[in-house]
C-alpha cells in the first residue's frame, strides 16, 4: 500500500504543483486587486464597470452573427487537422521504414476527405461573411 | 405415391377456395358459395375416403424448421398425423363444415358481405384441419392461431355494429391469454423433452416424469390452459356468450361443433403424457366440472336464444374436459365431442332457422306458437333438444352417461357437478323449446314468421338423423369405440335418468303453458355471477388505473420532472443546476443516476 | 475482393455525392436520393464477393477491422435499412423542404442522402469493429451524423428541439464511452478486444473494480444507443422530432449496429467467469426493466411515432433479454434473427406513417381512422407490420420473439422470461390500437377526404416487398436462419 502511494505520488507530483500554482495564482490576483483597491476612496461611480464614456444603455450581452461561430468551427476543425499532423510527422521516418508508404497515403487519404470538406464550404458559402 | 398426395388435397383445397374466393368471389354470391362449397365438399370426399380406407397413412413430412445449429434438436416439420384420432375427427370435422357451408346460402343470401363470409368460412376450414392433422405441437399451434384469426374476421361479420367489433377483439384477446400458457408449456416441455412431435411425446414423457415429475405437471397445465381459452373453460369462458355477435352458421360451426372443441381435441392428443401426471388430471377435472355446472346455472336463465345455447355449449366441453380426466382412454371425451358436434350443430341450425322465421328476433319472450309456424325446425330441434338433454335413445344420453359412469368409477366429487348438471341442462333447453315452439305467440313477428326455405332445412335434416343415431353402438363404433367402464352399478343409471326427469318436469311445470314472462327470475344466473361485470371492472380499473400510472410516469419524467430533478440535482453537484431551463437537464440528470444504478450493480458484492 | 473495400466505396461515392451536389445546384435533387439508393444497392451487391481468405480477423489491419461472417452479415442487413431509409427520404423529401430557408428551396434536401451513406458506412465499421479505438471512431461517425440528420428540418421546432437534446445527451454518452475504454486501457493495456478476451481468463482480481467501472461507462455510452432503461429517455422526444426517415434509420441501423459492438465487447468481457456473473446479472436487471418501461409507457401514447418510439424500446428489451442469455449458446443467432426481423416490421410500420403523415400532416393516431377504408392497401400492410412486432404467428415477429425466449429458457432466464410475457401482453394492447384506429373508427370530420394517398411506384414496391418478406420468413425462416453463422 505505501508502495503504491509513493509511485503515485512521484507520478503526480508535477500535475499537483500545477494544481497548487492555478489556484494560488488566482488567490493572488483577486486578493491583491482587493487590497490595493481599498486604499482609494470608494464611490458609486467607481463601482460601475465602465468608469467612464457611454451608460450601458442595454443590459445584455451583443448577439454575436451566426457566421462567427460557423467561421470559428470550421477555424477549429482546420485546426485540429494541423495539430494531428504533427505527432504524424514525428514518427513519419519509422514507420516508413517499417511499413512502408501505408502511413504516407493515410494521412494523403486525411487530408484528401479534409479537401473535400472545404470545397463543400466554400461552394456552400460558409466562407462568404456578407451574404 | 397417390395416397400421400390425398392429405395434402384435404387440407390445402379449402385455402386455395379461400383465396379464389377473396380475388374473384366479388364478382358473383354465386361463384362465392360455389367455390366455397365445391372445395369443402372436395375435403369432404378425401376425409371419408381416408377414413373408408383404414390404416394408418403414411405421409412423409416436410420439413420446415431444421436447425442442428441451433442448440438441441430443433427440428419442427410440417406433416400428417393420421390416426385414429384424427381420422373420425376430420369426417366428422368436414360432414359438419359442408352442411354449414350448404346452410349458409340460404341464411346469408340477404346478408352483405357474402364473399367476405365465405372466405372467412374457408380460412376457417384450413385451419381447423391443421389442428386435427398436425403432427406437432407447433404446427398445431400455428394452426390454432390461424383458428383464432378467422374466428375472429367471422365473429366480427358485421363489424359496423359495435357489439360485433368488441365481441371479435374480445374472443381474440381473451384467447391470447390462454394461448401464451399454451405456447410456455410447448416451450416448456421441449426444453426438456427435446421433442414437439405428439408420437415422440410418450416416450419422452416418462424420462422427463423419472426426472422432475413437477417440471411434466407445469408444462401439461400451462399446455392446459391453451384449452381453457379456446373451449372456452371456467374462467376464460366469457368470450364464447359475446361471441354470438357472429352469423348463426359460424356459431353453429365455430363456436358450437369444432373450433371450441379443438381444446378438448389436444387434450386427446396429448392424453398419452397427460395421463402420467396425476396432479394436472385433478387440475383438468375440477376445471371441467366447475365449468360444467357453472356455464348450465347462467344458461337457465338467459333470453337470448343463440346465447342459451351458448351456455351450453360452455357445459358440454366442461363435460369433455371431465372426460378427458376421468377416463383411462382419451375416446370417451371423443365420443361426446363427436355426438355433441351433431347435435349442437343441429340446434345451432334450428335456432337459426328460427331467426330468419322471425327476422332477426332473438329474444324468446318475443317468440311462441312457432309449432304451427314452422313445423319442420320444430320436429328437428325437438331431436336436437332431446339428444342434448340426453333422453336415452338419443346419442348425447350414450356420450354423456358414458363420462360420468367413468367419473363414478374414478369416484372424484366432480361427479356430482356433472350429474346435477343433467337436470340443469334438462331445465335450461326444455324453458328453451318450450317457450319458442308452445304457448301463445308473443309478437307479432311470432304470428306471423315462416318456414325456411329448403337449402336450410335439408342440412338441418341430415344432422337431425346423426344426431339421433350417432350414439347408438353399432353406428358409433363406426367413428369412435369408446372404452366403457366395468362394474357400473345399475341404479348408477337411475340416478341419472332422475336428474333428467327432475330437470324435465320442473320446466314443464313452469313454462309448458305459455308464461308470457319468466317466473323466476335469479339476478345471479342471469347476470352470470357477474364474472363479466368483474372483467370488466378488472380491465377498467386495474389497466385503467395502470395506463394511468404509467401516463404519470411519462408526464412525470418527460414534462414535470424539471423542478423534482433539479431538487435531486442538488445532491450531485452544482454543476447540472447550471443547466435548469428545458427537459434535458432531467434526462441529464438520469443518464447520471443511471450510471450510478450500474455500478452500484457492478461494483456492490 | 478486399471486404475493406465495401465501407471505402461507399464513403468515396459520398464524397463524390457530396461535391456533385454542391457544384451542381440545377439538378433536381431527388436524383441524388436514386444515385444514393443505386451506389447502396451495388456496395450490397459487392458484399457477396468479397473474398474469404481476406475475412479472417488475424489476417492484418492492425486488430482493427474483423471481416467474420457477422460482420459480413451485419454488413448487409445495414445496407438494406440504407436502401429502404433512402427510399423513404426521397419520399419525405417535399416535407423536409417545406421547412428549410425559403430563398433557396431544394438547399438541405441533398445532404441527407450523402449523410445517409456516411451514417450507413460508420455502422458498417461498426460492425466490423474489434478494437476499442475503432469502436469509439465508428460510432462518433454514426452520431455526428446523426446530429444533422435529426435537425435536418431546420424550420421545425420539434426538429431543432430533438437535435439539442440528442447532440447534448449524445456528448455525455461519447464522453461516457472514451473515459470507461480509458479506464479499460488503463488496466489492461490493450484496446483490442480478443487480447483483452484472452487477458481476462487468467488476471487478478484485485483489478476487477477498476475493469467493471470501465464496462460500466462503456455500457452505459452503448445503452444510450439501443436505448436501453435507463438511458432511453431521450427517445421518445427525438424519435417525434426527427424527421420520419431519420427516426426509422435510428430505430432500426442505430440501434443493430449498437447491439452487434456490444455483442463483440460482451463476448470479451464475459471470457471471465467471475466477472461474467455480475454483467450478467446487471444485463438481465437492465433487460427487464427495460422491457417493462419500453411496454407500460407506450399504452397511453397518442402518437404514432411516439409509439413507435417506446415499442422500440421494448424491442431494446427484449433483445437485451437475448444478450443476458448469452450463455445458452444460441443467443446470438437469436439476436441476429430478431434484428432481421424488427428491420423488416419496423421499416414497413414507419413506412406507412410516413405517407399517411405526409398527406395529413401529422403522425397522431387520430389521423389513422378510418385508413382502412381509405386506402386498404396501406391499411392492410401497416396491420401485417403491427401484427409482426406484436409476435404473431405467420409474421416474422413470431420467430424472432421465439428464438430470444427459447434461448433465455435455456439460460434459465425465467424470471425474464415471465417479464417478458407480460410485455408482449401490453404490447397487443397498444398494437391493437393501431389496428382498431384503421378499421374501426370513424375517420373524424376534417379529415374526411376519401380519396385514398397517393405514393410513387418504387415507394409501393418497396413496401410490397416489406410486407411479402415480413410473411414468407414468417411462414419459413429457414432462408434467414441459414445466413446467420
Amino acid at each position: 500500500m505505501g508502495k503504491w502511494w509513493g509511485v503515485m505520488l512521484e507520478e503526480y507530483l508535477p500535475a499537483l504543483v500545477h494544481v497548487v500554482v492555478g489556484i494560488g495564482f488566482a488567490v493572488v490576483a483577486l486578493l491583491t486587486n482587493f487590497l490595493l483597491g481599498r486604499a482609494g476612496a470608494r464611490s458609486k461611480a467607481k463601482d460601475t464597470p465602465y468608469e467612464c464614456g457611454m451608460l450601458p444603455a442595454i443590459e445584455e450581452q451583443p448577439r454575436f452573427s451566426v457566421k462567427f461561430y460557423l467561421v470559428a468551427m470550421l477555424f477549429i476543425l482546420f485546426d485540429i487537422e494541423v495539430v494531428f499532423m504533427y505527432p504524424w510527422a514525428v514518427v513519419f521516418r519509422e514507420y516508413l521504414e517499417r511499413e512502408g508508404v501505408l502511413i504516407f497515403w493515410s494521412m494523403m487519404g486525411f487530408i484528401g476527405i479534409l479537401l473535400v470538406a472545404f470545397l463543400y464550404a466554400l461552394r456552400k458559402g460558409a466562407m462568404e461573411w456578407s451574404r | 405415391m397417390m395416397i400421400a398426395a390425398i392429405p395434402w388435397i384435404l387440407l390445402l383445397s379449402p385455402l386455395v377456395g379461400c383465396v379464389l374466393i377473396l380475388f374473384f368471389g366479388r364478382a358473383s354470391k354465386l361463384l362465392s358459395s360455389g367455390i366455397g362449397i365445391f372445395c369443402a365438399g372436395l375435403s369432404l370426399l378425401c376425409a371419408w375416403f381416408l377414413w373408408l380406407k383404414g390404416g394408418v397413412v403414411e405421409v412423409p413430412s416436410f420439413p420446415w424448421v431444421d436447425y442442428t445449429s441451433f442448440g438441441k434438436q430443433f427440428r419442427i416439420s410440417i406433416g400428417f398425423l393420421l390416426d385414429d384420432l384424427s381420422l373420425p375427427m376430420l369426417v366428422v370435422v368436414t360432414t359438419v363444415a359442408f352442411l354449414v357451408f350448404i346452410y349458409s346460402v340460404g341464411y346469408m343470401a340477404q346478408e352483405e358481405g357474402y364473399w367476405r363470409y365465405f372466405a372467412g368460412l374457408c380460412l376457417f376450414l384450413f385451419s381447423m384441419l391443421g389442428i386435427v392433422v398436425a403432427e406437432n405441437f407447433v404446427m398445431m399451434f400455428l394452426f390454432w392461431e390461424l383458428v383464432g384469426v378467422s374466428s375472429y374476421i367471422l365473429i366480427g361479420h358485421y363489424f359496423r355494429r359495435d357489439s360485433a367489433a368488441d365481441a371479435a377483439k374480445q374472443a381474440f384477446t381473451v384467447n391470447r391469454v390462454g394461448d401464451f400458457g399454451f405456447l410456455l408449456g410447448i416451450l416448456l416441455i421441449w426444453l426438456y423433452s427435446g421433442t414437439f412431435s405428439f408420437n415422440d411425446l410418450k416416450g419422452k414423457a416418462q424420462v422427463i416424469t423419472d426426472a422432475a415429475p413437477w417440471l411434466l405437471t407445469t408444462g401439461l397445465v400451462l399446455v392446459f390452459l391453451g384449452t381453457v381459452g379456446k373451449s372456452a373453460q371456467f374462467p376464460l369462458h366469457v368470450w364464447l356468450p359475446n361471441s354470438m355477435e357472429g352469423p348463426t352458421p359460424v356459431s353453429s360451426l365455430l363456436h358450437a361443433a369444432t373450433m371450441v372443441a379443438a381444446g378438448v381435441y389436444m387434450l386427446a392428443r396429448i392424453f398419452p403424457a397427460l395421463s402420467l401426471s396425476p396432479i394436472a388430471l385433478e387440475v383438468v377435472s375440477w376445471v371441467g366440472g366447475i365449468t360444467c355446472f357453472l356455464a348450465a346455472l347462467m344458461g337457465t336463465q338467459q333470453n337470448d336464444i343463440k346465447r342459451i345455447l351458448a351456455y351450453s355449449t360452455i357445459s358440454q366441453l366442461g363435460y369433455m374436459v371431465i372426460g378427458i380426466s376421468v377416463a383411462t382412454a382419451s375416446t370417451v371425451a371423443v365420443f361426446h365431442l363427436f355426438t355433441h358436434a351433431f347435435f349442437k350443430c343441429l340446434l345451432f341450425l334450428c335456432a337459426g332457422s328460427v331467426i330468419v322465421g322471425m327476422h332477426h328476433e332473438q329474444d324468446i319472450w318475443k317468440m311462441g306458437s312457432l309449432k304451427n309456424k314452422m313445423p319442420l325446425t320444430f320436429i328437428m330441434m325437438g331431436i336436437g333438444t332431446f339428444a342434448l338433454a340426453g333422453v336415452p335413445p338419443f346419442s348425447g344420453y350414450f356420450s354423456k352417461d358414458l363420462i360420468l359412469e367413468w367419473a363414478w368409477i374414478k369416484g372424484t366429487p366432480v361427479f356430482w357437478f356433472g350429474a346435477i348438471t343433467i337436470a340443469l341442462t334438462t331445465f335450461y333447453i326444455f324453458r328453451l323449446f318450450f317457450v319458442v315452439f308452445l304457448g301463445p305467440p308473443r309478437s307479432d313477428e311470432a304470428k306471423h314468421a315462416q318456414e325456411s326455405p329448403r337449402v336450410m332445412l335439408l342440412p338441418m335434416l341430415i344432422l337431425s338423423i346423426l344426431s339421433l343415431t350417432v350414439g347408438w353402438p353399432f353406428i358409433g363404433h363406426f367413428f369412435i369405440q369408446p372404452v366403457h367402464p366395468e362394474h357400473v352399478p345399475l341404479f348408477l343409471r337411475f340416478i341419472l335418468i332422475g336428474f333428467l326427469a327432475v330437470g324435465a318436469l320442473v320446466a314443464y311445470l313452469l313454462y309448458a303453458k305459455g308464461p308470457l314472462k319468466d317466473p323466476i327470475q335469479v339476478a345471479v344466473f342471469e347476470n352470470r355471477f357477474y364474472i363479466d361485470n368483474f372483467y370488466d371492472w378488472l380491465v377498467k380499473e386495474i389497466q385503467g388505473r395502470f395506463a394511468g400510472i404509467c401516463a404519470f410516469v411519462d408526464r412525470w419524467v418527460v414534462d414535470g420532472f424539471v423542478k423534482i430533478a433539479s431538487g435531486c440535482v442538488w445532491l450531485f453537484g452544482f454543476c447540472l443546476r447550471m443547466l435548469q431551463v428545458g427537459n434535458i437537464q432531467a434526462y441529464a440528470f438520469y443518464f447520471g443516476a443511471g450510471i450510478l444504478l450500474i455500478f452500484f450493480l457492478l461494483l456492490s458484492k | 475482393m478486399n471486404p475493406i473495400l465495401l465501407e471505402a466505396v461507399l464513403v468515396c461515392y459520398a464524397f463524390l455525392l457530396l461535391l456533385v451536389e454542391a457544384f451542381n445546384s440545377r439538378m433536381p435533387r431527388r436524383y441524388f436520393g436514386w444515385a444514393a439508393v443505386v451506389g447502396t444497392t451495388v456496395v450490397f451487391f459487392m458484399t457477396f464477393f468479397v473474398d474469404s481468405s481476406k475475412m479472417n480477423p488475424e489476417a492484418g489491419y492492425y486488430g482493427f477491422y474483423a471481416a467474420d461472417t457477422l460482420a459480413i452479415l451485419f454488413k448487409r442487413f445495414i445496407l438494406l435499412v440504407s436502401v429502404c431509409v433512402l427510399i423513404m427520404a426521397i419520399e419525405f423529401a417535399p416535407v423536409l423542404v417545406r421547412y428549410l430557408p425559403v430563398e433557396k428551396p431544394d438547399a438541405g434536401s441533398g445532404e441527407m442522402y450523402s449523410l445517409v451513406l456516411f451514417a450507413c458506412a460508420g455502422m458498417m465499421w461498426m460492425a466490423s469493429a474489434q478494437n476499442f479505438v475503432m469502436i469509439f471512431v465508428s460510432v462518433e461517425l454514426v452520431t455526428i451524423t446523426f446530429y444533422v440528420m435529426v435537425a435536418m428540418m431546420r424550420g421545425n421546432r420539434a426538429s431543432l428541439e430533438a437535435g439539442i437534446k440528442f447532440l447534448i445527451l449524445g456528448a455525455i454518452a461519447t464522453s461516457l464511452n472514451v473515459y470507461g475504454i480509458a479506464w479499460i486501457f488503463g488496466t489492461l493495456g490493450t484496446t483490442e478486444l480478443p487480447e483483452i478476451g484472452a487477458i481476462l481468463q487468467s488476471i487478478d482480481s484485485s483489478l476487477f473494480p477498476s475493469l467493471l467501472f470501465g464496462f460500466g461507462l462503456i455500457f452505459a455510452g452503448i445503452s444510450f444507443k439501443v436505448a436501453a432503461f435507463p438511458f432511453q429517455f431521450w427517445v421518445p422526444d427525438v424519435y417525434q422530432g426527427a424527421p420520419t426517415p431519420v427516426t426509422a434509420f435510428l430505430s432500426v441501423g442505430s440501434k443493430a449496429s449498437a447491439f452487434v459492438v456490444l455483442m463483440r465487447v460482451l463476448e470479451s468481457m464475459l471470457s471471465n467467469s467471475e466477472l461474467s456473473s455480475k454483467i450478467l446479472f446487471m444485463l438481465s436487471l437492465v433487460a427487464g426493466v427495460t422491457i417493462l418501461m419500453g411496454n407500460l409507457s407506450a399504452i397511453p401514447q397518442t402518437n404514432f411515432k411516439r409509439l413507435l418510439a417506446y415499442s422500440s424500446i421494448a424491442h431494446a428489451g427484449y433483445l437485451l433479454m437475448g444478450a443476458a442469455s448469452i450463455v445458452s449458446g444460441n443467443s446470438g443467432p437469436a439476436i441476429a434473427y430478431y434484428l432481421m426481423a424488427y428491420l423488416i416490421s419496423n421499416m414497413l410500420a414507419f413506412g406507412v406513417l410516413l405517407v399517411v403523415g405526409k398527406s395529413t400532416g401529422s403522425d397522431e393516431l387520430v389521423h389513422f381512422n378510418g385508413l382502412g377504408k381509405k386506402s386498404p392497401w396501406l391499411a392492410t400492410a401497416l396491420t401485417l407490420a403491427v401484427l409482426s412486432l406484436a409476435g404473431l404467428p405467420f409474421t416474422v415477429g413470431f420467430f424472432g420473439k421465439f428464438f430470444i425466449f427459447s434461448s433465455a429458457l435455456q439460460a434459465q432466464q425465467f424470471i425474464l422470461v415471465g417479464i417478458g410475457i407480460l410485455g408482449i401482453g401490453c404490447g397487443f394492447y397498444y398494437y391493437l390500437k393501431v389496428i382498431r384506429a384503421m378499421f374501426w373508427l370513424p375517420a373524424s370530420k376534417e379529415q374526411s377526404i376519401s380519396s385514398p394517398i397517393e405514393i410513387s411506384k418504387p415507394y409501393a414496391v418497396m413496401l410490397i416487398l416489406l410486407s411479402i418478406s415480413l410473411i414468407i420468413f414468417g411462414v419459413y425462416p429457414e432462408p434467414i436462419f441459414n445466413l446467420i453463422p
